[in-house]
């Protein structure tokens, strides 16, 4: 009789206790909301000051982006991804450190080292990427970082970069017709010597 | 399955099936509403991480331990580090080690607060489950604020961390601390206290000290059988030693020592011992140190094998590394808290209801990625 009535008693005392809790944050909670209307409201990212350059990197993993106009070939960051997501292909420079106009190839990059190589293919596979942030370390150019990261005023933070096709995800960011024209440079050389 | 009696029949739970918490399959053989036999069929999360292992670098294993278990991927990463550096007889500074402990602390909260609140969704009770995913976001945030990633961190690298605390991280988790620390009191009587919860859990799946042990449970599941053996204080590893806190055992409060409800407990309270340890490191934390400092230049560690094991937040990791010399392990085999963990299932589940049996699998908190690896 008593375990009928205690039973009760809890039943009705523990849904108000969870009633209550409910009302105090309909009452008290407004300003505490945590649903946005997202396409028109977003959630502020964190800012973070940290990593090369204390005023302008920023953590945040979104997208991978290469310089191409400051990447030397050395293949280092193809070696460091754990998923083989990053294929780079380079063929030797004519000369070293000399701009090729032909396939907008800069000779010098922005660190002021004497490039050897042209690079002729550069894809990451975004599908494919893990988004560990591994390339981006060894890299001794600063050039491969994920978007809002070192470069951060170059190219704004951007995560929504969904694709009706799964290979609009393969980013190409070699210059267009750098092995075709390198090739062509080589035959012309080689017919005036 | 065996033979089908008369009476009984046998019926798939999952793969597809939200209460299995992943892909999971349980083959159940059911006489009416009572459950005789249950046998999981696991395998659909597979994904050859020990073999993969064996073929990428030391270093590039770290987010592949992130994709075990991704609901706490910073213990997975905390213990992977701890066993390469016991193997190459690293030191790390002391504000490596403190951060460490303050990101796999924040990280236990974050887990056992899905596991309680998935816990209470199980037995449909929605409304704790969305306050614990209120707070949890609010770490995950702490989180991104700190590497990037929300999720899968690869944040702790061998012999240090990849980035340094940001600035404004410890006034942003004080604050967060002083927020959460009210809030555990209003889950545990929202969910914990809540007279349908409790008639659902208590007495509900017993799994009393002996079973747990026989079956090499771990974790929050074994110290709600009664069992005070927390890795942290036992075998410390890191700095744990440091710190004051308490490893809570489940008491039998609403029904017998090892029940659902215990189970549920012992997650609740170890978020306050959580909360604590957050706080000591906090106060502790070295004002110096460059978080890069004890990084070797190339991972090669000796000839050797090593078996190092921590404290996740579903119980005993451990990691055997054997290494051949080579910048890659010859062999990387993990123990996972979470396999043990469902062996138990059908021991302690037989002979109960139909209902009660996803009440016994949501208290004993699997994670699939784990299990399958």
């Amino acid at each position: 009789m008593k375990r009928y009535f205690t039973d009760i008693y809890e039943s009705v005392s523990s849904i108000l206790g969870g009633m209550g809790i409910t009302l105090m944050h309909l009452i008290k909670a407004r300003n505490d909301n945590v649903t946005l209307q997202y396409p028109e409201e977003k959630w502020p990212r964190p800012e973070r000051n940290i990593g090369f350059d204390h005023n302008s990197y920023n953590v945040i993993r979104s997208r991978l982006h290469v310089d191409m106009d400051d990447c030397i070939g050395c293949l280092k960051c193809e070696r460091a991804c754990p998923v083989d997501c990053i294929k780079i292909v380079t063929e030797k420079a004519p000369v070293r450190g000399e701009d090729l106009k032909e396939i907008k190839h800069k000779g010098i990059t922005s660190n002021g080292t004497r490039k050897a190589l042209v690079v002729t293919r550069f894809d990451i596979d975004m599908s494919e990427c893990c988004y560990c942030n591994l390339c981006t370390y060894p890299c001794p150019e600063e050039c491969i970082f994920m978007t809002g990261g070192p470069n951060a005023k170059k190219h704004p933070i951007d995560y929504e970069f969904s694709e009706p096709d799964r290979s609009d995800l393969i980013y190409r960011f070699a210059k267009k017709g750098a092995k075709e024209g390198l090739a062509e440079m080589n035959a012309k050389q080689e017919a005036e010597a | 399955m065996g033979v089908v009696h008369g009476q009984e029949m046998v019926l798939n739970i999952g793969p597809q099936h939200p209460a299995t918490h992943g892909v999971l399959r349980l083959q159940v053989k059911t006489d009416g509403e009572v459950i005789s036999e249950i046998t999981p069929y696991l395998g659909y999360l597979h994904r050859c991480f020990e073999k993969h292992c064996e073929n990428v670098t030391y270093e590039q294993v770290i987010p592949f331990t992130d994709r075990c278990d991704y609901l706490a991927s910073m213990t997975m990463n905390f213990g992977y580090v701890v066993a390469v550096e016991k193997l190459m007889d690293i030191k790390v500074n002391d504000r490596v080690q403190h951060i460490r402990v303050i990101m796999a602390e924040l990280q236990r909260i974050a887990s056992h607060l899905l596991a309680t609140g998935v816990f209470g969704l199980d037995l449909g009770a929605f409304t704790p489950f969305l306050h614990m995913l209120r707070d949890r976001e609010r770490i995950i945030d702490l989180f991104e604020m700190t590497c990037g990633a929300r999720l899968l961190y690869n944040y702790m690298w061998v012999g240090g961390l990849s980035h340094d605390l940001p600035k404004g991280f410890v006034e942003a988790t004080l604050n967060f601390l002083d927020y959460f620390e009210p809030k555990i009191d209003e889950f545990e009587n929202l969910l914990g206290h809540n007279k349908i919860f409790v008639e659902r859990t208590a007495d509900i799946g017993i799994m009393p000290a002996e079973v747990a042990i026989n079956f090499g449970v771990t974790g929050p599941n074994l110290r709600a059988s009664g069992v005070n053996w927390d890795l942290r204080k036992d075998d410390p590893y890191s700095i744990y030693d440091k710190f004051d806190f308490n490893v809570p055992v489940g008491q039998g409060i609403k029904g017998t020592v090892g029940d659902s409800w215990d189970r549920f407990y012992v997650r609740l309270q170890e978020i306050r011992e959580s909360v604590k340890i957050v706080r000591q490191a906090i106060d502790q934390l070295p004002k110096d140190g460059d978080v890069h400092q004890s990084m070797p230049k190339k991972i090669r560690p000796p000839k050797g094998s090593i078996y190092s094991r921590t404290e996740s937040p579903r119980g005993d990791l451990g990691y055997y590394i054997e290494s051949d010399g080579s910048d890659t392990p010859s062999r990387l085999k993990m123990r996972s808290p979470a396999f043990t963990a469902l062996g138990v299932l059908d021991e302690i589940a037989g002979g109960w209801l139909m209902s009660d049996v996803l009440a016994i699998l949501g208290s004993l908190d699997i994670v699939l990625g784990e299990i399958d690896r």
